[in-house]
């Protein structure tokens, strides 16, 4: 039980080995690469746990599909581009059924972009970057201590649910330093639930549609409803018990600021004249928690950094009137956010006490 | 054990085409894994998507049918997490030289202990005929009309970019010559890849002149000769095999010791 400065994305490889994973397959890409660089380290002390420098994030993606079948606990880490050309293998996963993890740690796009600075744009790519519908489980945490967290849930909730899950981040999170005990933290770790290959069977792990025998079922529509619903019941209840948000900061506010990820932590200063919803699982989005709570609120503003994506969803769910603060080009900071409060008129009157955050002031809460 | 209780009868017949050349790789790779005690319990398939592809629905093993092009990224983490399996890699073509080129290469230079046998049809036959990596240059096809405009890739000269991995070029119609160049390849310590050329009539041999798939097994026939003993480079239509310095497994359990 110590307390040391721990790097954001060195807690996501920490939680990682926690949960159980033995495989890392990956590309090195900014700002995730500490992640790959440290899963090679810990492989070379470690000869249990395998380590594959891939080609490319094609590679990497399909790599941590064919360890997971393998017998392995597997995961990969990446950032926008690179979370592009995962997108196939992440709905093969879906398909297939197989557990994985993907960590994104996200910077400023679309294209090349802007590699070292921090963005919030890959929220909806998370949700629906692959082709066809699946349902997606995303977690994106706030602190170093969340990361080695939400690293862990996401190898349960992947067990649980037999699909990619993906474990967000961002250039700032991931970079960000901060003094923790990570040994403090205790959490359930799920068992694999996937019978590795080679267990004695014939089983036929396919991407194309197929019956039970493993024939084609590519023109049975009534096949394919029957699995898509299942497999979409059971990702939805496997989601429910990791319903992770945090609501606090000023309870008694008329407005309510939805913030998420490393934006949560820049617009700590305003605690005193909002209230505060963080979700932390992202998706499914947390409709029945955040429709209560948000009904209790004259104004809702949506303060996150893409155009808009969460704001979207937030409408969407809510149908009713959302207000946003955008954060553009990796400006991500507390002046951006006033300047975006006041060109919509929801600047405080007051300035806010500066400093004085705590992070781990409002806990995170889980529904039920 | 027999060479049946390898295959899935109870799924024949196959959806491939009548004369088509994959039931004849599978036949013959059904025959070396009888022979070297390869079953269910330490062998995994992965295949890639096109015909070649069902490969994996018809064997007793547990198969993986990757995404297109994605065979070699699946089965060498497969490997590496489990270096007692033998994991051999059924593909065609188009999926393994073309949209999965970049994985053969940067696969040939880790060496891992896996097996590719390649049915190499020349062509998109899924698809309906469309030029692939392999069509030999002024082919028409349905996607090159006027003849393929590009000379093919050279499997033989990527594979052999691995002065330890192991290359053999035989066809369909070579039926003892393709059983030994797979029997060899799976007990070869490290990265070995079987070129099969074979027949796809329906999507490509009548509109290049063949009347039936025997015609163009008569062709391989006619065609293609074996190469001088310690070759060590195949000319086109040569049958033989390539093999470089072997190395020793790292993992002490390749392909052909894990028994």
């Amino acid at each position: 039980m110590t307390k040391r400065l721990v790097q954001g994305n060195e807690a996501v490889l920490l939680g990682a080995v926690k949960a159980g994973a033995t495989f890392f397959a990956g590309y090195p890409i900014s700002p995730s690469s500490e992640i790959l660089a440290q899963a090679s380290v810990y492989a070379a002390h470690h000869p249990e746990f395998r380590f594959l420098q891939e080609e490319d994030e094609i590679a990497s993606a399909n790599a941590i599909l064919g360890g997971s079948l393998a017998g392995a606990k597997s995961f990969t880490a990446t950032s926008g581009p690179g979370f592009s050309l995962m997108q196939e293998a992440i709905g093969y996963g879906h398909k297939v059924g197989i557990p994985c993890v993907i960590v994104n740690v996200m910077r400023v796009g679309p294209g090349t972009g802007m590699p070292t600075m921090p963005g919030q744009g890959d929220l909806n790519q998370a949700r629906y970057g692959s082709t066809g519908d699946y349902t997606s489980i995303v977690f994106y945490p706030s602190t170093v201590a969340e990361c080695y967290e939400y690293a862990i849930h996401s190898f349960n909730a992947a067990e649980e649910s037999r699909s990619p899950v993906i474990l967000l981040s961002d250039a700032f999170l991931g970079h960000l330093n901060e003094v923790t005990d990570l040994d403090a933290i205790d959490l359930p770790v799920v068992p694999r639930t996937l019978e590795p290959l080679a267990s004695g069977g014939t089983r036929l792990f396919s991407g194309v549609a197929t019956y039970p025998d493993g024939e084609p079922a590519t023109a049975d529509s009534d096949e394919f409803i029957r699995q898509y619903n299942e497999t979409r019941n059971h990702s939805l209840g496997v989601a429910e018990r990791y319903a992770f948000y945090e609501y606090g900061w000023n309870k008694e506010s008329k407005t309510l600021v939805i913030a998420f990820g490393i934006t949560r932590r820049i617009a700590q200063p305003l605690a005193a004249h909002f209230a505060l919803f963080r979700p932390i699982r992202i998706w499914p989005t947390l409709d029945e928690e955040l429709t209560e709570i948000a009904a209790r609120y004259k104004e809702i503003v949506v303060i996150e950094g893409s155009d808009g994506q969460y704001a979207n969803v937030v409408e969407r769910m809510l149908l009713r009137r959302v207000e946003r603060v955008p954060l553009l080009g990796g400006r991500m900071s507390i002046e951006a956010i006033r300047e975006g409060l006041d060109a919509i008129g929801m600047l405080p009157a007051e300035p806010a006490p500066s400093g004085s955050e705590s992070p781990a002031g409002s806990r995170a809460g889980r529904a039920g | 054990m027999a060479v049946k209780d390898k295959l899935k009868t109870d799924l024949f017949p196959t959806i491939w085409c009548p004369g088509c050349g994959i039931g004849l790789i599978m036949q013959q790779l059904a025959t070396v894994m009888d022979e070297l005690g390869l079953d269910k319990s330490n062998t995994v398939l992965v295949t890639g998507i096109g015909c070649t592809g069902r490969m994996g629905a018809y064997m007793n093993f547990e198969s993986v049918y990757t995404l297109h092009g994605r065979t070699l990224p699946v089965a060498e983490a497969i490997k590496m997490v489990r270096p007692e399996l033998h994991v051999i890699v059924v593909s065609g073509d188009g999926d393994i030289a073309s949209i999965g080129g970049n994985h053969l290469l940067h696969s040939i230079r880790r060496n891992p202990n896996i097996t590719v046998v390649c049915n190499n049809n020349e062509i998109y036959g899924l698809t309906g005929g469309q030029t692939g990596p392999t069509t030999p240059k002024g082919t028409a096809t349905i996607s090159s009309p006027a003849g393929a405009s590009y000379s093919p890739i050279n499997l033989q000269g990527v594979v052999n970019t691995n002065p330890n991995a192991y290359y053999a070029r035989t066809t369909v119609y070579h039926q003892g010559p393709m059983r030994k160049a797979i029997k060899e390849a799976i007990e070869w310590p490290g990265f070995s890849f079987v070129d099969v050329a074979s027949q796809c009539i329906e999507n490509n041999g009548r509109r290049i002149g063949f009347a039936s798939a025997n015609d163009m097994l008569q062709n391989y026939r006619t065609e293609y000769k074996a190469a001088p003993p310690g070759s060590t480079h195949l000319e086109p239509h040569q049958l033989g095999i390539v093999k470089g310095e072997p190395l020793p497994v790292a993992d002490g359990s390749g392909n052909g010791s894990g028994e």
